[in-house]
């Protein structure tokens, strides 16, 4: 990340926001204006626009996009899907995106700039002459427990707690906050209340609250939950941390293949403004917040919180080292709290309830709920709040109904999630600390099935390759190590070449301990899982 | 004391450190193998192989980080070679040399590659993957004329991208793509010669393959020898590390630990050396005999001169003689031209190329606090909080600190600029006054009355060390803002607003150029910054101050020395009794005490007759004096001009007797840079053919006038001059070691980079009021022609460009240009990249349009680098009243459409 962009982007604050001008897919002159306009240099604007999915030449402007995620992978649906979608344009109008978040019922695509999974060939006909159709999009909502996330809020009793907090003294606040023990529901599960206090007490003419809502784990779509049936605890969350901090921006990371998403945030957005709940000196508190809402272009790692912050800058959307931490130097340089969408959802709860009543659900040191999601081998697919602490067994026996067809592991936790044989789902329990006991990682706790009958050596080349694909490209490790990791499974299961096991074991070594962030450090888990736990199996790709 | 361990022993740690800086302060310069990181870069975390294990007690349990961007903290255990940390290393390197060519024993670098030297300390001994994708059909890119690239070495290491970001500030690299795809572009994709590169070489520097060099192969180690020494090319005074074999230059680098340069030049200084044995040198004597030159040997030379110099002083006396030194050369030398026309021939009539430049400078801050020289330290930029920059544009002439300013001002420090010219900085600036040329005056004072109106000044700085400012005071309250604004063109909100930032910054410092000096109020304007920084208290510590950007690389230098008429080394005064007899009793005769003939003085009197004899070193005043056609006429009307130049220059030309000098890498001594630094110069080659030290030539004729002078030593010369120049009297050859001194140097070598910390040199501080008045040149001229011609340099060429012109600058910068504004250009019917005739009441010129709106309607631009053009012979007479600068900024022009399209020379255009 360059400093110099970083201020320079700055400058031009969220108003004129750089990033979203790239964004508007210009060409290479327009960028080449914009480098002029932002003191910056061509290079950087249209090295920029190459990093990303939605934007690089080769995959922009398409007409169609199909989901090439995990879920709709192990689905076996895409196949299908890209044939009958021939029939209606040609081939090099279809593109990829990876992930609509549409894995509760697969054959996924985006059409038009909206998103539709499972439509009959006969839907499909109708889409094409019609241009759109009426979503549908069905997923069971549950909740076993408290529901913080889930539960009904009433409007008007969410507007007046925006009112109340905003009466009261800020360090009381955070000190529900902080007596919660919400911890990050992004992957890795830092307290909330030590990361907003950290932020206010930075110094900065600005200070920003930046909602990562970039989820692009494969599998999952709590976020997108939340940020489409839920949007005002979201919204709340983030003004409460922007009191909190002194901050007087709220910005929304949206992931571009989630359309839906950002319309149902803009609407929440608007219901807040026509209440007077935003803007300057909200309901004379002397508070002022404004909401941004930003959409991605299409990048797996702009998830990573210092890869989402250098995007919002429109720079590449490259990893930063740390320190400098986002609360110290984020977001143009300025204190910053970035916090999964999740996380910020739960604080109206905590803020109606106080933080001692959310610190009593779950464990002791997994506080509150959590919410999985469910993927279609499951007999009811959707999304479920449970307790922290609830075991794993409830939730796929209990609340997902088992499975459809014969199923072998369970990856849990996105992609850089453990590979959870059947065998290990008695011994887990929805929270940080057992998963992590058990050599597994909750993640965000999408729960993707792999299905019987898929090859393994398969599931890992397509590990591999997910990361090389969305590899930020910064550091060796996984820059380098997660091609040749694919490369390895290609030849091997072509048959041509026979895995040395110690090659394959330094590799997973030098991409965990090397990797600059959790991307190339984290892919070597599920990869050892599944070579621990199907070892039979791979056997015979091995020298 | 706060410790942490290596390997199980324990040392001090420093606050906010990265693991890897204290590793090395304890274990040498390569503690653990590193490739993304650089001396001068911000630590960036993307090789991983400077990865160590640390853990939070002895034998507890480790974590593996990367040591370059970790924190090292209280009680950390770090461990640099464990098993595991080892064999990360040597794993990374062999996925590194997956998508590497291996044909070291034939890359340039071979046996000075970063890649090669982590590749043989982590003892890699074979790659195990099975083939797959590379990117080893990457294609060279050989299109500039002097960087290269060969991106299949390429290890992505952004080492280059970040060195042009974050030093140069350029930002002409970037990746594109990501992941295993990245990989580096220039500009938009396009070829280094279609980029925006400036060429400063730091991308070629900061890369640790061969994936981006220069065509001097500058990594390659087939060079033996390496000197240090200090660029020829402007008044940073950057060092250079100068390979050379057999007596051949080979290539420049920036040695990192240069306190002026750490590791970064511009092109000038890294790539514009190889005029130095350019068949156009010099390499004899010549005397012209019946209107050619003829080459005599030096003994010829010297007789000639001497018997002219001998019988003139006879007949004419001596004040018909007279020298004009070279801010190129040494201090050594500059102090002996000077003692040779002082004690030698037996008159003030020395002059040097500062009086064109910076003499308003050092009247204007003599005048104000008593020192004319920078009072603080570029340095200062990490402790200030704005910067204001007037009448300068040093991204183009004093490009590393203007690099140093860029980066400041990119990452937030208030800048304020006040130029005509919408320069590089102007555009980073928060306030850009783009006042009409020739207004310093009127802006600055409304600077100063909009502070004093919003109380924002120190009463008590100005209470206690300074004099002068009721009076003052008075005066500018009742400024006429209505006339002022007028005049300057710049709205006084602006002007209000750049004032209230200045004032209110807690430490606030400037900069100026020669876009303040070259002006008839130019000493005024110099004194004017003086007083803004006094009233605002702007003066005595870090990060304030008033700092000329002196131009040549030693114009600090000469006049220290004693280049100027009316001072003799350092700064002593020739008219009063107790120093000539100082002088007298130190040169051992008797010296002049009557002020000599400034440079524009010596023309006037050739002209009149009554100059006889003229020695000029290594400046060409036919080409950058103003007012060409009369230098020349001047010339013709002296008996005996004597030249002593590198190149047959303009002024060459008009030459009676040519001596041939020596260029920078061929002699040794000292060069003083604008904040006062005096740093060693060393003789990289010998002088050309038969070329001699420039030192050496003053000396032999010094002799033969019978003064009795020894050889030309650097340590013998600043031994003498330690003597008699009062700052210098702590210096000594050997002291000034690697990085220099910065005078006044104390007896026992303490430098000093803040001057008039306690008091000003003067006593106390003086505060005038100057009131705006138009130049004579507008006055007389404006009606007939009605447009401002300002002239200037650009990057790549140096004054009348007779070096840079020699090098393949010129493949980057080929010619002068007009700037014109669009609404200008389409008045007159002009387009893009035709030929303009510009016409002053001195003459006309013919030059090339460059349509920009860089400059304002009604104000034109151009450089004067090229002979071709003779931009000189429009510029007038008009000089500062106090120091007879030439200004060189306002030239009264009108234009028109050239009637010729062809090109034609400056010289066949005149009347
Ligand atoms: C490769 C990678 C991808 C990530 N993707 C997401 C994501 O999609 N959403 C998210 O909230 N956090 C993601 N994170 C985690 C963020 O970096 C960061 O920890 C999180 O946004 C902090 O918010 P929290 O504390 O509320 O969890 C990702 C991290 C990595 C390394
Ligand atoms: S691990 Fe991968 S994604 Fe993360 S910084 Fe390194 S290259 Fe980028
Ligand atoms: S030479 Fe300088 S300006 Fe050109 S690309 Fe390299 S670092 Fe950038
Ligand atoms: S060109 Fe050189 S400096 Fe730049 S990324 Fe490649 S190897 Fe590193
Ligand atoms: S900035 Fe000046 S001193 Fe430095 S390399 Fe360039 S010309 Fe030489
Ligand atoms: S030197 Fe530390 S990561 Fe490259």
């Amino acid at each position: 990340m360059s400093k110099n962009i970083s201020s320079l982007s700055g400058r031009q604050g969220l108003e004129n926001n750089l990033f979203e001008r790239i964004s508007e897919r210009p060409d290479k002159e327009t960028l080449a204006a914009l480098a002029e306009e932002f003191l910056v240099g061509k290079a950087n604007t249209f090295g920029a626009v190459t990093f990303y999915d939605f934007l690089k030449p080769e995959n922009q402007g398409k007409e169609v996009y199909v989901c090439n995620g995990t879920a709709c992978l192990c689905a076996g649906t895409q196949e299908k899907l890209q044939q009958d979608l021939e029939k209606h344009v040609s081939a090099d109008k279809i593109g990829h995106m990876t992930c609509l978040g549409r894995c509760h019922e697969n054959a996924a695509f985006q059409y038009n700039g909206k998103n539709y999974s499972n439509l009959n060939e006969e839907e499909l006909s109708s889409l094409f002459e019609q241009k759109s159709l009426p979503g549908t999009d069905d997923y069971i909502i549950q909740h076993r427990g408290t529901p913080v996330l889930t539960g009904e809020y009433d409007k008007n009793e969410l507007f007046d707690l925006i009112r109340n907090f905003l009466n009261q003294n800020s360090a009381d606040v955070l000190d529900e906050i902080i007596s919660s023990g919400v911890r990050g529901r992004g992957g890795a599960g830092f307290p909330m209340g030590i990361k907003l206090e950290g932020c206010r007490n930075a110094a900065g003419k600005q200070k920003f609250i930046v909602c990562n809502a970039d989820e692009g784990d494969p599998g999952a779509y709590s976020d997108r939950y939340l940020l489409e049936k839920q949007p005002l605890l979201v919204l709340i969350g983030m003004m409460a941390a922007g009191y909190v901090c002194g901050a007087e921006w709220g910005v929304l990371y949206i992931r571009g293949e989630y359309p839906e998403s950002v319309s149902a945030c803009e609407s929440a957005i608007k219901e807040l403004t026509d209440a007077g709940l935003l803007g300057q000196n909200i309901n004379g508190s002397g508070f002022n917040y404004a909401f941004k809402v930003v959409t991605a272009q299409g990048a797996y790692i702009c998830g990573e919180e210092t890869a989402l912050l250098s995007s919002l800058e429109g720079q590449r959307p490259e990893v930063r080292v740390r320190p400098p931490y986002p609360v110290q130097e984020g977001l143009f340089r300025m204190p910053t709290v970035v916090n999964n969408v999740e996380t910020l959802a739960a604080v109206p709860y905590i803020l109606l309830n106080g933080g001692e009543a959310y610190k009593k659900i779950g464990t002791e040191r997994s506080s509150g709920t959590k919410l999985l999601s469910l993927d279609s081998f499951f007999n009811r697919p959707g999304i479920y709040e449970v307790d922290m602490g609830t075991s794993l067994n409830t939730v796929v026996t209990e609340l997902g109904g088992g499975f459809k067809s014969k199923v072998k592991a369970l990856h849990i936790g996105g992609p850089l999630g453990g590979l959870v044989p059947l065998s290990k789902i008695n011994d887990l329990s929805v929270d940080f600390e057992s998963f992590s006991q058990n050599g597994f990682l909750l993640g965000h706790a999408s729960v993707i099935c792999v299905p019987f009958d898929f090859p393994m050596a398969k599931y890992i080349e397509h590990l591999f390759e997910f990361t090389a694909d969305e590899s930020c490209g910064k550091c060796f490790p996984c820059r380098l190590g997660s091609v040749r990791g694919q490369e390895m499974f290609e030849k091997a299961q072509e048959g041509s070449y026979k895995i040395d096991r110690q090659l394959l074991d330094d590799l997973l070594e030098t991409l965990e301990q090397g990797s600059l962030c959790a991307l190339g450090g984290g892919v070597p888990l599920p990869i050892k899982n599944a070579l621990q736990y199907f070892e039979e199996e791979l056997k015979g790709y091995f020298e | 004391m706060k410790k942490a361990y290596i390997n199980n022993k324990a040392y001090e740690i420093n606050n906010g450190e990265t693991i890897l800086s204290f590793l090395k302060r304890y274990m040498g310069d390569k503690p653990v193998p590193t490739l993304c990181d650089a001396p001068n870069l911000e630590p960036f975390g993307s090789c991983r192989v400077c990865s160590v294990e640390v853990a939070l007690e002895a034998g507890g349990r480790t974590k593996t980080v990367a040591s370059c961007h970790t924190p090292v903290q209280e009680n950390f255990h770090i461990y640099t070679e464990t098993e595991s940390v080892k064999r990360l290393r040597k794993n990374i390197i062999e996925l590194v040399l997956t998508d590497h060519p291996l044909d070291c024993l034939t890359c340039e670098v071979n046996g000075n590659c970063e890649l090669q030297d982590v590749a043989a300390s982590v003892g890699i001994r074979s790659v195990r993957y099975p083939e797959g994708k590379t990117h080893l059909d990457r294609e060279k890119d050989l299109s500039h004329a002097y960087m290269t690239s060969d991106l299949s070495k390429c290890i992505n290491c952004y080492r280059c991208v970040r060195a042009c970001d974050e030093v140069q500030g350029q930002f002409v690299l970037s990746m594109a793509g990501r992941g295993f795809e990245s990989r580096i572009i220039k500009g938009m994709d396009t070829s280094f010669a279609d980029s925006d590169c400036v060429s400063c070489g730091a991308c070629s520097q900061a890369c640790p393959t061969s994936a981006i060099s220069d065509i001097f192969e500058s990594k390659s180690i087939v060079s033996s020898t390496k000197t240090r020494t200090v660029c020829t090319y402007c008044g940073v005074g950057c060092n250079l590390e100068v390979a050379s074999t057999n007596g051949n230059i080979q290539s420049i680098r920036a040695p990192y630990d240069a306190e002026v340069n750490s590791g970064h030049t511009c092109l000038k200084g890294r790539y514009a050396f190889s005029f130095y044995d350019h068949p156009e040198r010099l390499r004899d004597p010549m005397i012209k005999r019946n209107g050619t030159f003829e080459k005599v040997t030096w003994d010829e030379a010297y007789d000639f001169i001497v018997d002219k110099f001998n019988q003139i002083k006879a007949t004419e006396g001596p004040d018909a003689i007279a020298g004009i030194s070279s801010s190129r050369c040494t201090n050594e030398e500059n102090y002996l031209m000077q003692k040779f026309i002082r004690a030698v021939v037996g008159t003030n009539n020395i002059d040097g190329c500062a009086r064109v430049c910076h003499s308003p400078t050092a009247l204007g801050m003599q005048r104000a606090f008593g020192t004319g020289a920078a009072t603080n330290s570029v340095e200062d930029l990490h402790y200030t909080n704005c910067m204001m920059v007037i009448g300068a544009n040093p991204t183009a002439a004093h490009p590393v600190t203007g690099a140093r300013i860029k980066q400041q001002a990119m990452k937030g420090k208030t800048l304020i600029v006040i130029d005509p010219r919408k320069t590089e900085l102007a555009k980073y600036a928060d306030h850009h006054l783009a006042l009409r040329p020739g207004t310093n005056v009127a802006v600055l004072n409304m600077m100063m009355h909009y502070i004093l109106k919003e109380n924002l000044h120190d009463q008590e700085f100005l209470s206690a060390r300074t004099e002068g400012f009721d009076g003052f005071k008075e005066e500018i309250l009742n400024l006429d803002i209505d006339k002022m604004e007028a005049v300057s063109g710049v709205d006084r909100e602006q002007v209000r607003a750049a004032a209230i930032a200045y004032a209110s910054a807690e430490n606030a410092m400037s900069f100026h150029g020669l876009g303040v000096t070259e002006h008839s109020q130019g000493t005024y304007t110099v004194q004017q910054i003086a007083d803004l920084a006094m009233i605002t208290g702007n003066i005595g510590r870090r990060g304030v101050g008033v700092n000329p950007l002196r131009g040549q690389n030693n114009v600090q230098g000469s006049a220290d020395m004693g280049v100027q008429p009316h001072q003799g080394a350092g700064y002593l005064d020739v008219t009063n009794p107790d120093i000539n007899k100082a002088y007298k009793d130190f040169y051992g005769v008797e010296v002049p005490s009557e002020i000599g003939y400034k440079i524009p003085e010596m023309f006037d009197a050739a002209l009149a007759g009554q100059l006889k004899a003229i020695w000029i070193i290594g400046e060409d005043v036919v080409q950058t004096d103003p007012n060409t056609q009369k230098v020349i006429k001047a010339l013709k009307n002296t008996d005996l001009v004597i030249v002593q130049e590198l190149f047959m220059t303009e002024t060459a030309k008009y030459a009676d007797v040519i001596l041939p000098g020596a260029s920078f890498l061929e002699k040794s001594g000292t060069f003083t840079n604008g904040e006062r630094r005096v740093q060693r110069v060393n003789a990289v080659v010998k002088p050309v053919g038969n070329s001699k030290v420039d030192g050496q030539i003053i000396i032999d004729v010094m002799n033969r006038m019978g003064y009795n002078q020894a050889d030309y030593t650097p340590d013998g010369m600043l031994e003498e001059i330690s003597q008699i120049v009062p700052f210098f009297k702590g210096i000594s050859w050997s002291r000034l070691g690697k990085n220099g001194l910065q005078w006044p140097v104390a007896e026992d070598g303490t430098d000093t980079q803040i001057l008039h910390t306690e008091t000003f040199k003067r006593g106390l501080g003086r505060i005038d009021f100057f009131p705006f008045e138009e130049s004579n040149e507008l006055l007389e001229h404006q009606e007939e022609y009605p447009f401002i011609l300002t002239t200037n340099r650009n990057l790549e060429h140096y004054n009348c460009g007779a070096m840079t012109r020699r090098t393949n600058n010129v493949e980057i910068s080929t010619e002068d240009l007009l700037w014109i504004n669009p609404a200008d250009a389409e008045a007159k019917g002009i387009k893009d990249g035709e030929l303009i005739c510009v016409k002053s009441p001195r003459g006309k010129v013919d030059i090339k349009a460059f349509v920009t709106d860089g400059v304002k309607p009604g104000v034109l631009s151009t450089t004067f680098h090229f002979p071709e053009i003779m931009v000189n012979n429009l510029t007038s007479d008009v000089h500062d009243s106090q120091a007879m600068c030439p200004e060189y900024k306002v030239v009264a022009v009108d234009i028109r459409k050239a009637k010729n399209t062809a090109f034609r020379k400056a010289g066949e255009l005149v009347d």
